[in-house]
């Protein structure tokens, strides 16, 4: 019998990115498919070709043994593909029923919405999830209404309705509780009964052991391999996942464990998506936070920063209490933050270079007036430091490239030198010659007593340049890596829940 | 980029030519329309909204879609307070000046206070507090003009205080210069650029956002009961609608001016000039001798070409 699904040679670029070169894909009918690989293997680009919202540069697709044409949603889902949204695809002030067939409305004889209908077959819909709904989840119920875990199985009824052949579940689980994972496998299962396929990407690699049938593995844009579930073990996927590069890369740098006391002492800090989190830092080190997007690392870096305060819990850094409330009482306390998303959080556009570099700086002098000259120089020689090219300290921000600006947003921070240094995947979108500058400068601060702590989306860069890295999982420390155990298999394994 | 392309967008420069365009033209149509005593009382009234405009254009750079239409009321509100403060007493000045600008620092505090604690959009918190003073005017007036202007205040409006030229243009050079000195040289002044930029990214380096927000809208309606005292030295007498025609004109002079409405950028000079170029086109218009709707048509126009001569102000890349 022909597969339900096979996707060959599939190539896609973004610019000068190569997201996918030669990627391939097989789903047999009735099969749960695990889609797997690192942050950034190209797995989302993947499903979003198949599902029409992104075209492809090169390759074909064959649904059914047939080349499907796939230049949009509504083509794909015509073919049988759907898409599942996290919750961005509900319109919270339309009801549950009217959300689940938004667009394909059934229409009576008049060529009005027939609301009968749409009450008999949402009803219809519910009553299969109806061990978890919870109370109030009813065809007339506002969406805004609904909680979120309520949501995130309105969006599954919502793909459902659309009785597809193919689903994408793009990491369908992630904000589900156990009992919830429960009753989604349960309609997987159900599914995968009535002869439909599944293609399932999720981080959680109990999950997919617990329910695919087999597994697909991505690397660098490229399919590396495919097992059946049944006759294969984590080791091998995480193997696969990894690749045998990463393993020289690792070798490249000795990973001695440092000398000297705990002077950054984080104790039982928990925030909304956060914690309990404890950990120490010494002076010098280089403290990586791994682990898969959203865990909990950029929560626990803006925590220590006071831009989104801990509940509870208790920082010290040197023995002096460092727990802030607010950006400037940790400023306050010589901690420094820079953040990858330059624009957000960073950048005050339209303002001269010299604004966007001094500002902080009158802020912890408490100087209310700007001086003259002196104060210009003293920026444009840290500026120079770190091989920043700019026209001119007033020069707008925006005349400089994404490297240049993250080097003067770094600068605000530079003089006097920061005693905590808190790196929120401070290398997103720069160039490579910015990248290992920037590398260098954290190294030289660290050798300066500083402590630094670093989150990446990219594991290499975690290992190349951290003494020691913290993986966390749903918020919590799972894994402290150092000396021989800072690996890039270690590392993978900790990310996806199988830590030892 | 291009220098000429530049310049050619420099918001001073265009409304600087705009100016003596409007000049040249008032003579032309007029003849004596550019003579020096004409000019003075021009910049006179220019002064009067200018200062008025100094508290608009503060909260306008802070961003966050800010914007005070309570300016007007607040203007009635120190008109008020300063005639019935006064009543004809040049002893009463100071005072007046002192009852006046802090009443409208109060109310522009509680407009802070409102936009930044309870969210509350800057268009709707001070049309509301706008509604509420023009009210509680009312009733206090019970709708009866009171109090007059001491005639020293209206000698220092309009009457020469050295070479011809009055002592309220003396104090709008003293405002522009301090106004041009506190954004450019203090840490406050760029705090306000950093907060109207990017909020975020200013509170991250440190900056306490609220509060300088706060302290924006009270500036403005510090400036509004200032505005308020001159407008009386000018008119002689108060009546509790007075300030009304400066709302809209305070927010154009700004625009005119060069300060981009989403905050972040612009310049006390450039609004200072701006106000002399509204008021000089609104002068031109009269002196045409138009029906009211033909000098409506005209003004918009000239507003809508001065705009697109702007050239559409590229957010710049971040």
């Amino acid at each position: 019998m022909q597969p339900i699904l096979r996707a060959r040679d599939i190539s896609k670029s973004f610019g000068a990115v190569r997201a996918l070169e030669k990627a391939r894909l097989t789903v047999e009918r009735g099969e749960i498919h695990a889609l797997l690989g690192a942050n950034g293997c190209g797995k989302s680009t993947l499903c979003k070709i198949i599902a029409g919202t992104v075209a492809l540069d090169s390759g074909e697709v064959l649904i059914d043994g047939e080349a499907a044409a796939l230049g949009s949603p509504r083509l794909a889902e015509e073919q049988g593909v759907a898409l599942f949204y996290q919750e961005l695809s509900l319109v919270p002030q339309l009801s549950l029923g009217e959300n689940i067939f938004l667009g394909r409305e059934p229409r009576n004889a008049l060529g009005f919405t027939d609301r009968a209908a749409i009450q008999c077959e949402t009803e219809a819909l519910i009553a299969r999830v109806a061990a978890v709904a919870g109370t109030g989840f009813t065809p007339d119920a506002r969406v805004s209404d609904l909680s979120p875990d309520q949501r995130q199985l309105a969006e599954i009824l919502k793909v459902l309705a659309r009785k597809p052949k193919i689903i994408i579940f793009d990491e369908a689980t992630a904000t589900l509780d156990r009992r919830q994972v429960e009753v989604f496998f349960d309609i997987l299962r159900e599914l995968k009964a009535e002869g439909v396929s599944s293609i399932f990407i999720s981080h959680r690699m109990d999950e997919v052991f617990a329910i695919a049938d087999r597994i697909t593995v991505m690397r660098n844009g490229e399919t590396v391999a495919e097992f059946s579930a049944a006759e294969t073990d984590r080791y091998a996927v995480v193997y696969a996942m990894v690749g045998e590069t990463g393993a020289i890369a690792a070798s490249v740098r000795d990973h001695e464990p440092l000398e000297g006391d705990a002077r950054l002492v984080v104790d039982g800090v928990r925030s909304t998506r956060l914690g309990p989190v404890s950990f120490v830092a010494k002076r010098g080190e280089i403290l990586g936070l791994g682990g898969l997007q959203g865990q909990g690392q950029k929560a626990l870096l803006s925590g220590l920063f006071g831009a989104e305060p801990f509940h509870v819990g208790r920082v010290t850094l040197d023995d002096v209490d460092v727990t802030a409330r607010r950006p400037a009482d940790a400023i306050a306390h010589r901690i420094a933050y820079v953040s990858g998303d330059r624009g957000r959080d960073s950048a005050l556009p339209g303002r001269s270079i010299l604004e966007n570099t001094a500002i902080a700086s009158l802020v912890r002098e408490k100087r209310h007036v700007i001086p003259g000259a002196q104060f210009r120089e003293r920026f444009a020689d840290v500026l120079t430091g770190l091989n920043t090219r700019y026209a001119g300290l007033d020069a707008p921000i925006g005349s400089l490239s994404g490297g240049n600006q993250q080097k003067v947003f770094i600068s605000r921070w530079l003089s006097p030198a920061p005693g905590l240094l808190l790196l929120d995947d401070p290398t997103k979108g720069i160039d490579l010659g910015a990248k290992g500058d920037f590398y260098l400068l954290a190294r030289k601060l660290a050798d300066e007593g500083a402590t630094v702590i670093i989150y990446s989306s990219e594991d290499s860069e975690l290992l190349s340049l951290c003494d020691r890295v913290l993986v966390l999982n749903g918020g919590v420390i799972t894994a402290d890596l150092q000396g021989d155990r800072l690996t890039p298999f270690e590392l993978t394994r900790a990310s996806y829940g199988d830590a030892a | 980029m291009n220098r000429f392309a530049d310049h050619a967008k420099n918001p001073l420069l265009i409304s600087s030519i705009a100016i003596l365009a409007l000049l040249v033209i008032g003579e032309l149509v007029s003849p004596g329309f550019a003579r020096g005593d004409q000019i003075v009382r021009l910049l006179t009234v220019s002064a009067i909204l200018g200062i008025a405009a100094a508290g608009q254009n503060l909260v306008i750079l802070g961003g966050r879609e800010g914007i005070d239409l309570s300016i007007g009321a607040v203007i009635s509100l120190g008109a008020v307070i300063a005639g019935n403060v006064m009543n004809g007493s040049n002893a009463a000045i100071p005072l007046a000046f002192a009852a006046a600008c802090c009443a409208g620092f109060l109310i522009g505090v509680v407009n802070g206070l409102g936009v930044t604690y309870l969210r509350i959009p800057p268009l709707v918190m001070t049309l509301g507090m706008m509604g509420v003073i023009q009210g509680g005017l009312v009733v206090l007036s019970r709708g009866v003009p009171s109090g007059n202007a001491a005639p020293a205040l209206m000698a220092f409006v309009s009457r020469s205080a050295f070479l011809g030229i009055p002592g309220i243009l003396f104090v709008w050079a003293a405002i522009i210069a301090l106004m041009a000195l506190v954004l450019k040289r203090t840490r406050f002044g760029w705090s306000i650029y950093a907060i109207g930029s990017n909020e975020n990214a200013a509170v991250l380096t440190g900056l306490p956002a609220r509060r300088i927000r706060v302290l924006l809208y009270g500036l403005a309606g510090l400036f509004g009961g200032f505005t308020g005292v001159c407008v009386i030295g000018y008119t002689g007498n108060s009546f509790i609608s007075v300030g009304d025609q400066y709302v809209l004109p305070s927010v154009i002079a700004v625009v005119i001016g060069g300060t981009s409405l989403s905050g972040g950028a612009g310049s006390y000079t450039g609004t200072a000039l701006g106000a002399i170029a509204l008021i000089l086109l609104q002068s031109v218009l009269t002196t045409l001798n138009l029906e009211f709707w033909g000098r409506q048509v005209i003004f918009g126009v000239t507003l809508l070409l001065l705009m697109l001569l702007y050239g559409r102000q590229a957010r710049l890349r971040v």
